[in-house]
């Protein structure tokens, strides 16, 4: 037995692998089917149509909570992976020294905490600075989904800003380049992948979030997970169905375009 | 300008395109998910030139949680009557004083003086229904006026019996079965109505919300449930039918108030007057499928609910409703208690 022994094919290794993809994959299959459902039913079949994609574009709240996830999504997104890019900067560049850990734990802190807790305490805290300032606007969201989306793009940049040469930085720095030239000329264009990367994950984690948009959330801010769940206590339609799916779509198309674009890369 | 300054100001500009802009007319409505039709909305709005906006909340707690500190920016909530009371304790709505307003001679008059909010000084109704006993009669066919079905399951039904898992109405109805008075602290009554939840368990297939499309395929063969519920279900499979259980049953009204931290309290006070139209409350009726308390509203009513039995309560039956009471703290503790039991 050991003359074939193969690292790679262990005995119940497929069987445990494919099991867990079944789990995974399966339900997100009937959920995408049934938005095809000419029936009002999410378990029963009555045929295929594609009513509730037409009844999902046509209800207001729908597309108002959809801009809004984008929105709210996209400056998340963009605002944490500036600072993620910096942090990450300021935690590699340097020679280790005391106090760098605790950098790393409090880089990573919304990884660590329980996310009902943040909701809780941002619900206080805010409401606090809404009843001061009286300004409730989309501010709020903005502020909460980039400080929890930090780590999921710091993660990324960090690892590629870990494997880089830094024999070009020296070379650029021995030519008399600034530091920001240096940056601009050399760090920023290897590092571009990594922070594609981290976008991406900051706009998707940003998109998926219920529970502390749900205690933060002031008038008329549902975004597409918290109008989700207001639905679920009086019964659920395909219509739900049919956002889920179109929601997925274009996950996967962002998530497609991002691998071709890094491949052309590296 | 360098490139500093400038990404200074794309950031400031940024953040500034997000704050909403305060028009003159607008109303911010927190309400239950899928619960405003959007037709009355609509109509709303353009009679009065307001922009509306709808934000949802999924149970009366979490509602409440988010309102108690404040700053929130919405001008009506949708509380349940059992909670009223605590928001009126608790100084979060303003004296709004509907019982003045021009609609409200349409109020049904069992509904202009209720006991949540004596002499309707701060809410309007929204909904209101019952709480009962769901039977598919292919499966069963005997009496099902009882919640006996829920806890002291037939033969035919064992194993296929539902309940909807709000804890107090699964309490308010073991009581009543058992005999007992609403919010009793009688631990003889209580103790019966422990030993009969955790016998009645084992004929049960599951404690689950989503009763509409479960009952309309039939994995479940009957339910305690929400009437509302109940006519959708029969909508779907006319076997099914919807049963005021002899013993007592229980009333709930989901109520429309003015927040005291309101910024738009004109438009909120139109929007309570608005809904009390015969019409308008018709149009509400027509979209959540529960009845409304206004007089007049039936002629607007769609056909399948004009005469509904799920929504017109039997004379017969009346007499036996009873509206559901926040019970006091401690009582409320030892209904968690049993409740925790019966979780397990």
């Amino acid at each position: 037995m050991a003359s074939n022994f193969s690292i790679k094919h262990q005995p119940g290794f497929t069987t445990i692998a494919a099991t867990c993809f079944i789990v995974l994959y399966l339900p997100i299959i009937v959920l995408v089917a049934y938005a095809f459902n000419a029936a009002s039913s999410t378990s029963e079949w009555g045929g295929f149509s594609l009513r509730w994609f037409q009844s999902a574009y046509q209800n207001t709240q729908v597309i108002d909570a959809t801009l809004r996830s984008f929105q709210i999504g996209a400056i998340a997104a963009v605002l944490s992976t500036i600072f993620a890019t910096m942090a990450a900067l300021a935690t590699t560049r340097t020679a280790s020294y005391p106090g760098l850990t605790f950098k790393y734990a409090a880089i990573n802190q919304p990884l660590m905490v329980p996310e009902i807790v943040t909701g809780v305490a941002l619900l206080i805290f805010f409401s606090r600075i809404k009843i001061f300032t009286g300004y409730s606007g989309l501010g709020y969201l903005i502020a909460a989904h980039t400080a929890f989306c930090i780590p999921f793009a710091y993660l990324p940049i960090r690892a590629r800003l870990e494997n880089m040469d830094l024999t070009l930085e020296r070379a650029a720095a021995d030519l008399y380049a600034t530091p920001w030239k240096t940056f601009r000329r050399i760090t920023l264009p290897l590092l571009w992948p990594g922070i594609l990367a981290g976008l991406m994950l900051a706009f998707v984690i940003s998109l998926d979030d219920v529970v502390i948009t749900e205690f933060v959330k002031s008038g008329g801010q549902d975004t597409l997970p918290t109008y989700m769940l207001g639905q679920i206590r009086r019964g659920v339609t395909p219509e739900i169905n049919a956002i889920s799916t179109a929601f997925l779509l274009l996950s996967v198309a962002i998530v497609t375009l991002f691998f071709f674009v890094s491949r052309k890369r590296d | 300008m360098n490139w500093k300054t400038t990404a200074t100001a794309m950031g400031l500009a940024l953040l500034a395109s997000t704050g909403l802009a305060r028009a003159e007319g607008v109303l911010n409505i927190y309400n239950w998910g899928n619960y405003t039709s959007p037709d009355v909305i609509k109509k709303f709005e353009d009679k009065y030139n307001i922009k509306v906006t709808i934000t949802d909340y999924d149970s009366n707690d979490t509602a409440l949680a988010k309102i108690r500190q404040g700053g929130t920016g919405f001008d009506i909530a949708v509380p349940s009557q059992t909670y009223v009371p605590i928001w009126i304790k608790e100084g979060l709505l303003l004296e709004t004083d509907p019982g003045k307003m021009e609609n409200f001679k349409n109020v049904a008059p069992e509904w202009a003086n209720p006991e949540f909010d004596p002499g309707r000084k701060y809410s309007v109704p929204w909904a209101w229904g019952t709480i009962g006993v769901v039977v598919n009669t292919d499966a069963y066919k005997g009496p099902a006026d009882t919640w006996g079905i829920v806890f002291n399951t037939p033969d035919e039904l064992k194993g296929k019996v539902n309940v909807v898992p709000e804890m107090n109405d699964v309490i308010f109805a073991a009581i009543k079965y058992v005999g007992g008075q609403q919010c009793t602290d009688d631990k003889a009554v209580l103790k019966k109505v422990r030993d009969l939840l955790v016998a009645a368990k084992p004929n049960w297939i599951a404690m689950e919300y989503n009763t509409i499309e479960k009952m309309g395929a039939g994995d479940f063969k009957a339910t305690s449930d929400w009437n509302g519920s109940a006519l959708r279900q029969r909508l779907a499979n006319a076997a099914i039918h919807y049963n005021y259980p002899k013993e007592g049953f229980g009333l709930w009204s989901d109520n429309v108030v003015v927040l005291k931290e309101a910024k738009n309290v004109e438009n909120a006070k139109l929007f309570q007057n608005f809904i009390m139209d015969p019409e308008n409350a018709a149009g509400l009726s027509a979209f959540h499928r529960y009845a409304n308390a206004i007089t007049g509203s039936d002629k607007y009513m769609p056909a399948d609910m004009k005469d509904a039995p799920e929504v017109v309560i039997p004379a017969d039956a009346k007499p036996k409703g009873e509206f559901q009471k926040m019970c006091a703290p401690e009582t409320q503790e030892l209904y968690t208690k049993i409740w925790t039991e019966l979780q397990k």
